[in-house]
């Protein structure tokens, strides 16, 4: 289903989106997020029976596995699975399934910049689609701080990230947008990383606005 | 953000209705709500439906099933022990039959039933700290429409929006399937359908009207019957010559 004309207003503040749900017949829930031209596919499987060693018997575990484009999964992308594993804890309520495992798989399609961001949006369209309990949905926002005049440039593509002093992720809760991840690198202030996550936030309504369109759309069809 | 009834709800939006009830009357949450202090909130992303008086729930998309007591599952036997079968819902965790909860059944006259046979089964025990348990009788000892399906009828799997709605009595898919065909359906509130027709063909055709029924409105299954029905004609009229 195409979705490009809703985000057209957004498209001055972060690249276009588009989302396909349940794309994928096997797992539970499945979503395949374009940003720009950083495209994940994620698929959920949920809540499931959970191995002896893993199992908490009074909630729900989470396992993520996130696959790069190729290659073996690096340091690097375990963190990302920690970051996506810790945010997806944050929202989901895991007292409503003791003893199972929800298990989240991010498999990258194309990185153009504001992976991370992308694959915690994935992973919450997926969770929306498997039906699993959540408290609030989240939203990531990528931004980076210009080399030279120290702008800030939400959303970044690849090519814009070649000049950023220093990059931030944070993920917002739909209820009160207060942070429930954070991941920065390069060299900032106290102010630049307090004007970026304001920025992030404001940005973070226009992912929730998409989030609801699209829920929309494919409760019309069901 | 503050919904009301009818409106697509994302988690954590409030529910403005209830929260403005202030009559002693009983409100009933159904799936997909849940109540903080004073305020009600979605946990799923749907639809926000009510039915009278006072039931409100999410009609939600979801492929994966979550046990609940009272409702008719089919599953699939995976373990045979001394006393108990293991069966199989597609839930999180395998429900447990017991070999007397057959109707007839005694100690010494037990249910013929191998690993790998399909049961037609209510959930009696069904919460998310214990392990679902089945029985294929009723309160009565009968066993009505429960128990074993034959072998020689065929399984598949639905979303469990899917088996809501036609398992939803204003649904008139069944009704119009049987004008024309004789069939039995055992349809599972765990996403299992299983069907038996006179013929592959007409189990076949059976089988693709029900999955076809996911994305047509009410007003649309009338034609997809008919459909199906002259298909069904053609083919059959070809194996004749």
């Amino acid at each position: 289903m195409d979705t490009s004309e809703e985000t057209s207003q957004s498209e001055y503040i972060l690249r276009p989106m588009n989302c396909e749900l349940n794309q994928l017949s096997m797992p539970d829930g499945s979503a395949m997020l374009m940003q720009g031209n950083t495209a994940v596919i994620a698929g959920i499987y949920g809540p499931v029976e959970a191995k002896p060693q893993k199992m908490i018997y009074d909630k729900a575990s989470i396992e993520v596995s996130y696959s790069p484009i190729k290659g073996p999964t690096k340091v690097d992308d375990r963190m990302t699975e920690m970051y996506i594993k810790e945010t997806c804890e944050a929202a989901i309520i895991v007292t409503f399934h003791p003893a199972s495992a929800i298990c989240i798989n991010v498999q990258e399609l194309e990185d153009s910049g504001g992976m991370l961001g992308c694959t915690i949006n994935a992973a919450c369209l997926a969770l929306i689609n498997a039906g699993i309990p959540m408290k609030f949905t989240f939203a990531a926002v990528n931004c980076m701080i210009q080399e030279d005049n120290e702008d800030i440039i939400l959303d970044p593509d690849s090519i814009q990230l070649q000049e950023a002093k220093a990059e931030f992720t944070f993920a917002f809760d739909s209820m009160d947008k207060n942070v429930i991840c954070c991941y920065t690198t390069g060299c900032f202030t106290e102010t630049e990383f307090l004007k970026a996550m304001d920025r992030c936030k404001q940005a973070s309504q226009y992912v929730f606005d998409f989030y609801r369109n699209l829920v929309k759309k494919y409760a019309n069809v069901i | 953000m503050e919904v009301s009834v009818g409106d697509v709800v994302m988690p954590g939006d409030t529910v403005k209705d209830i929260t403005t009830i202030t009559k002693k009357e009983t409100i009933i949450l159904g799936p997909g709500l849940r109540r903080e202090a004073d305020t009600v909130y979605a946990y799923k992303a749907g639809v926000l439906r009510k039915t009278e008086p006072a039931v409100y729930y999410v009609d939600s998309y979801q492929k994966r099933y979550v046990p609940n007591r009272g409702e008719h599952v089919v599953g699939i036997v995976t373990q045979k022990s001394s006393d108990i079968f293991k069966v199989d819902i597609g839930a999180s965790e395998q429900a447990s039959l017991s070999y007397l909860a057959f109707e007839g059944a005694t100690k010494k006259n037990r249910p013929d039933i191998q690993v790998g046979d399909l049961v037609f089964a209510k959930l009696l025990v069904a919460s998310k700290d214990m392990e679902p348990e089945l029985v294929c009788v009723d309160s009565h000892g009968k066993e009505k429409k429960l128990g074993i399906l034959s072998s020689d009828g065929m399984l598949f799997t639905c979303s469990l929006s899917l088996i809501r709605k036609i398992l939803n009595r204003n649904s008139p898919l069944f009704n119009m399937l049987a004008r024309s065909q004789a069939f039995e359906v055992a349809a599972g509130m765990n996403g299992r359908v299983w069907v038996k027709a006179r013929t592959i063909q007409e189990t076949i055709a059976i089988a693709t009207a029900i999955l076809a029924a996911e994305y047509a409105p009410l007003s649309g299954i009338k034609k997809l019957c008919s459909d199906i029905e002259k298909t069904l004609l053609l083919t059959q009229s070809g194996n004749v010559e």
